[in-house]
């Protein structure tokens, strides 16, 4: 399954599109990783843990909005855009979304 | 030993009444999902069809507002201590995406297709600083409007 | 650029557990942090405690106040003979440090020892009692509490357990305001365990005082018989299984070989009009 941010493929001819799809997750930390944090708040640097989350986070939106374009039946999404927020006290949603296209 | 009490009607009327709104949201969702299905809306930035001579184009958004029930506030405040997903609020922000989504569909009924659309996702607080009180969507888009031959 | 559209047939954006389950896991999980949290945090509690010594026990709480639903006077009708009683029992049970004994006039028949070295005899124990012996068991059961710190020990667990529950939910969390009165709760019931070495140390001293055991159950006998239900309440609250007890002070008595003769009466200061 191919993604881009860009409108089209690179190289490719769009022959349909489908309609938007998105992938969510929602994620907290735990009380581990948020003292780490508070230390590093004194000492700065990066906070490696919390960047692993949103990481992991990150990647599992991707893949349940891969999973919806499939079902859709098409090959590729175009035009991703990602978006974070926080929905919860110390859980933050990961949300990307795309339109989903059949490329040849 | 009251307080435990209320403490527990609270989370069994959050959860039953949560259940109860969140069934009969996706119904009235997946009834109207079937009905807008049929009008193109997408992020691309420019028309499906460059060949159709564009009437008139203008700013669309839906937005929707849902709170947390406490149930969830609960099982919430209890996943911060452990780590990992916290599937109820899955639910939660599904169903506002969807709902913005169709309220902009809504708004604009006689458009032939929507497009570059966006949408934003943001937390209301209810005032203490770790109490969530609600998440809003915003979903906005251009909808464009074809000469009709 | 045709279009399309297909509605996806599964939501992968959601789960299908039981929000329930997942609410149970997660409770259960916290269950088992906090039991074993307490239990090795009680070892510690009882380690430290031996290790309290009553010097440093008066220095923490000079400053502690007898708490004002123990509402007490000064000066009350036999207060004076009570401190003479206690403090001469207090010889025969190596509590060396001062003992202050505070009356508070009450319905309960009842009596606690108080971190810092106070003891609140409520009145209504006066009316259960027939004897100067009855009374003196009673105060060396107090006594011999502060002999085995078990004051300090049941505040002790109360105190970790708020802590660990503002640890992790925050001071003014809902979780931290139920434990919080259990604080009470802890200090008013010892264990069976130590109520009864409690009891042992009682007989002891009552022995070495008065050469005889007369008049070491006649409290738990009074308590048994007692019909008033307001009464029995606030006993068994902090003082279960009185038949129990009865037994074992008898057997040791027995086992012991001591002596049961006359009682004293009770002094006309307590006795009420």
């Amino acid at each position: 399954m191919l993604m881009t941010n860009t409108e089209e493929i690179p190289g490719k001819k769009t022959t349909a599109f489908h309609g938007v799809v998105s992938g969510s997750t929602v994620r907290a930390k735990h009380v581990g990783r948020d003292l780490m944090a508070s230390f590093k708040n004194i000492f700065g640097g990066e906070l490696k843990g919390y960047t692993e989350l949103l990481q992991e986070s990150r990647d599992q939106a991707i893949e349940r909005m891969l999973s919806q374009a499939e079902q859709m039946g098409a090959n590729a999404v175009v035009n991703i855009r990602f978006s974070t927020s926080s929905v919860a006290a110390g859980a933050a949603e990961l949300y990307v979304y795309g339109t989903a296209v059949t490329v040849e | 030993m009251e307080q435990l009490i209320i403490f527990i009607v609270l989370i069994m009327m959050g959860y039953f009444f949560g259940r109860m709104a969140e069934s009969r949201h996706y119904r009235s969702i997946k009834e109207r999902e079937q009905f807008w299905m049929t009008r193109p809306a997408g992020s691309y930035k420019r028309v499906s069809d460059p060949k159709r001579t564009i009437l008139k184009s203008e700013l669309v958004s839906g937005n929707v507002v849902i709170s947390v029930d406490y149930f969830k506030r609960i099982v919430a405040g209890l996943r911060n201590i452990f780590g990992g997903e916290v599937r109820v609020y899955e639910t939660l922000v599904d169903r506002a995406r969807r709902e913005a989504l169709l309220r902009l569909n809504e708004s604009c009924e006689d458009a032939d297709e929507i497009i570059n659309l966006r949408i934003e996702t943001s937390s209301i607080y209810k005032g203490r600083r770790k109490q969530v009180g609600s998440v809003e969507v915003l979903a906005f888009g251009t909808a464009v409007y074809f000469e009709q031959k | 650029m045709d279009y399309k559209p297909v509605l996806p047939n599964i939501n992968d954006n959601i789960s299908t557990d039981s929000p329930i389950k997942e609410a149970l896991v997660l409770l259960s999980g916290v269950v088992v942090f906090f039991l074993i949290a307490y239990g090795v945090l009680g070892l510690c509690v009882d380690w430290a405690v031996t290790r309290i010594s009553p010097e440093m026990e008066a220095a923490i709480f000079s400053g502690f106040q007898v708490p004002s639903k123990f509402i007490t006077e000064e000066n009350q009708p036999g207060q004076a003979m009570l401190q003479q009683l206690t403090d001469d029992l207090r010889e025969c049970c190596d509590v060396d440090y001062p003992v202050k004994v505070l009356i508070a006039p009450s319905e309960t028949a009842n009596a606690v020892a108080l971190p810092g070295g106070t003891i609140v005899v409520f009145s209504g124990l006066f009316d259960m009692l027939r004897s100067q012996n009855g009374l003196a068991f009673v105060m060396a059961h107090e006594l011999g509490h502060y002999k085995q710190r078990d004051h300090l020990r049941g505040m002790g667990r109360g105190i970790v357990l708020t802590a660990l529950s503002a640890l992790l939910t925050g001071s003014g969390s809902n979780i931290t305001q139920l434990a919080a009165p259990g604080v009470h709760l802890t200090q008013a019931r010892y264990s069976r365990q130590r109520e009864a070495m409690a009891d042992d140390q009682a007989l002891e001293t009552l022995v070495c005082h008065y050469g005889h055991a007369g008049g070491a159950t006649e409290f738990f006998k009074a308590m048994g018989a007692e019909h008033d239900s307001g009464r029995l309440n606030a006993y068994f609250a902090s003082h279960p299984e009185g038949e129990a007890r009865i037994a074992a002070l008898e057997k040791k008595i027995q086992d012991r070989h001591f002596d049961i003769r006359d009682v004293a009466p009770l002094p006309v200061e307590v006795i009420s009009k």
